[in-house]
């Protein structure tokens, strides 16, 4: 991909945000975590926190050692370098997979993911666990993953209204995206499945293992197989 | 028998939780900063009884009544409190020698919103994601939960008449009427251009108007009624960004949010200032009806200011009054 100018805004005093891209998609996505490992790589000692969002990098800078000015100089110089490389020279990422059970009280959503893709249940199924997502970002609550790309066919628009209370590993989609809700939470995506997998353990450090870049493959299970593996840490099953 | 030293909640009205100065490192994973809302005043707190500015400490809205169950120092913080102990009012913002047995009782003035009791030793918890503050809606830090009547701290053991010997006296070299707003009064707080700055055609109003500090807000957000700013609804859906404490955002209704320290760490609103650390504090410290308004810095001044209250939040500027010494 081209490697355009990033549009950069630093704010507050502390904060640079950098707008790599105005959509979502696959390329966008590769470009930020690009620039995200090689900022990680070549500025932990400067700045004390790197965030990525799904189109934007913020970086959070103490002003006492750097100012807005040199660090804006440094971000435009390696976002040039990091658009030449290949991600994998900065970072190896990991597979998971996630077990999911589909539909039912546990995704309550499917059937109208299926009625607004025109198909039937198990096909939404199929499509969703014949994908290797990427993990986009986390954020929003703690250890929300944030997955893409999804298959066009069942990319169903979010809810209307969200939900106050969405239990901890509900796999949802909200269109081209598909995500997993690390703790309970309110939120509007629609819910296809839930993972047994505790997918957040703020007793681990890190509490979830699954990092921007990384690969997802959700493995579609029967109720039995997920009363077994209530509980297990996405971690340990990935070990 | 050895006992550790420790605090009872017997009274509370509000909301009140274990705080510190915030858990720095993990927004990359979804988890907020949390930490106390009003940082100034807790890292004041802990300077005032000798602990590190960073130890946990109670942060409150409303009144509260804690028994000591040795002998303790404690110091209360943010805002201008009514202090009592037993039936004595005591001085907010000085260290308070607290024997074991009596009760301390912090109660509302007509200035400031949150309150900080800090102990000398720091509140005790575990440390979770290098921090002991509270993040209620994610179940963890200190007890996970708002405090109740009837909990026990823990406090780190210290050498109190040692401590007190030294510390006796002390007080800020701050200026608290300025950091703590009166009811009713209109609090300015200053803010740089936010990430949408550009994009919202009307951005004059939300700093020419007034706003007022709604009842719907806690530690997410500060929600504020005022005029509304039509360019907003006009963006549309934007894609999540990084969000942090501070940024000022729009929703599709107009009405500006104010995020705080649970805030969460991604956001879809539009972004139309950012307020800067200092200033946020004192907003903190105004309550709902409270109104504000905000005023435009730029990024250099907002960085000269933010240099120098980063210093003063890891050393807090004290004197020593020499005559005043407070036994309960």
């Amino acid at each position: 991909m081209s490697s355009h100018e990033v549009r950069i805004l630093s704010s507050g005093g502390y904060l640079i945000h950098v707008d790599v891209c105005r959509d979502i998609t696959p390329e966008c996505v590769r470009s930020i975590h690009k620039l995200y490992y090689a900022l990680r790589k070549e500025l932990s000692g400067i700045v004390k926190e790197l965030v990525t969002g799904v189109t934007s990098i913020a970086l959070f800078y103490d002003p006492r050692i750097v100012s807005s000015d040199e660090l804006v100089k440094k971000v435009r110089e390696l976002w040039a370098w990091s658009q030449r490389i290949d991600l994998s020279e900065i970072h190896k990422p990991r597979s998971f997979t996630i077990p999911v059970t589909y539909g039912g009280e546990l995704g309550p959503d499917l059937p109208s993911v299926a009625s607004w893709a025109g198909l039937r249940e198990e096909e939404v199924v199929e499509l969703h666990t014949s994908r290797k997502y990427t993990c986009y970002t986390l954020g929003f609550t703690p250890g929300f993953l944030y997955l893409g790309e999804v298959d066009p066919r069942i990319a169903a628009p979010r809810l209307e209204t969200p939900r106050v209370k969405i239990p901890a590993g509900s796999v949802g989609i909200a269109g081209k995206m598909t995500g997993v809700y690390g703790l309970e939470s309110p939120g509007g995506w629609r819910l296809i499945g839930r993972t047994p997998l505790q997918m957040f353990d703020y007793r681990r450090n890190p509490p979830i293992p699954i990092a921007p870049g990384d690969i997802v493959v959700f493995r579609s299970v029967s109720m039995e197989e997920f009363n077994r593996l209530k509980g297990v840490y996405v971690g340990d099953y990935n070990a | 028998m050895i006992t550790t030293p420790s605090l009872q909640i017997t009274y509370l009205v509000g909301v009140a939780t274990v705080q510190d100065l915030g858990r720095q490192g993990y927004r990359a994973l979804g988890v907020p900063v949390s930490g106390a809302l009003d940082l100034t005043s807790a890292s004041y707190a802990n300077a005032l009884v000798g602990n590190e500015v960073n130890a946990a400490l109670i942060e409150f809205v409303g009144s509260l009544k804690l028994r000591a169950n040795e002998d303790l120092v404690v110091a209360v913080t943010g805002g201008l409190p009514k202090v009592y102990v037993g039936q004595y009012e005591v001085p907010s913002w000085k260290p308070i020698y607290l024997r074991s047995g009596a009760e301390l009782a912090v109660r509302p003035s007509d200035r400031g919103n949150v309150h900080y009791v800090a102990v000398a030793g720091g509140v005790e918890c575990d440390v979770v994601l290098g921090s002991r503050s509270t993040y209620v809606r994610g179940g963890f830090g200190c007890l996970g939960r708002p405090l109740k009547t009837g909990d026990v701290l823990s406090v780190g053991k210290v050498d109190v008449d040692g401590l007190w010997s030294r510390i006796y006296g002390l007080r800020p070299a701050l200026n608290i009427d300025v950091r703590s707003p009166k009811v009713g009064e209109a609090v300015v707080v200053r803010a740089t251009r936010g990430v949408h700055a550009d994009q919202l055609s009307d951005l004059e109003v939300l700093l020419r108007s007034e706003y007022v500090i709604t009842l719907e807000s806690d530690r997410m957000g500060y929600r504020l009624d005022g005029p509304a700013l039509q360019s907003a609804s006009k963006l549309g859906r934007l894609p999540s960004i990084p969000t942090d404490r501070g940024y000022v955002q729009i929703p599709p209704d107009g009405k500006p949010i104010v995020l705080m320290s649970d805030a969460q760490t991604t956001g879809g609103y539009a972004v139309a200032l950012h307020v800067i650390p200092p200033d946020l504090d004192i907003l903190a410290q105004a309550r709902p009806n409270c109104s504000v308004r905000f005023v435009e810095v730029s990024v250099k001044e907002a960085e000269e200011l933010t240099s120098k209250y980063l210093t003063e939040l890891e050393k807090p500027l004290l004197t020593v009054e020499e005559s005043d010494e407070y036994f309960a």
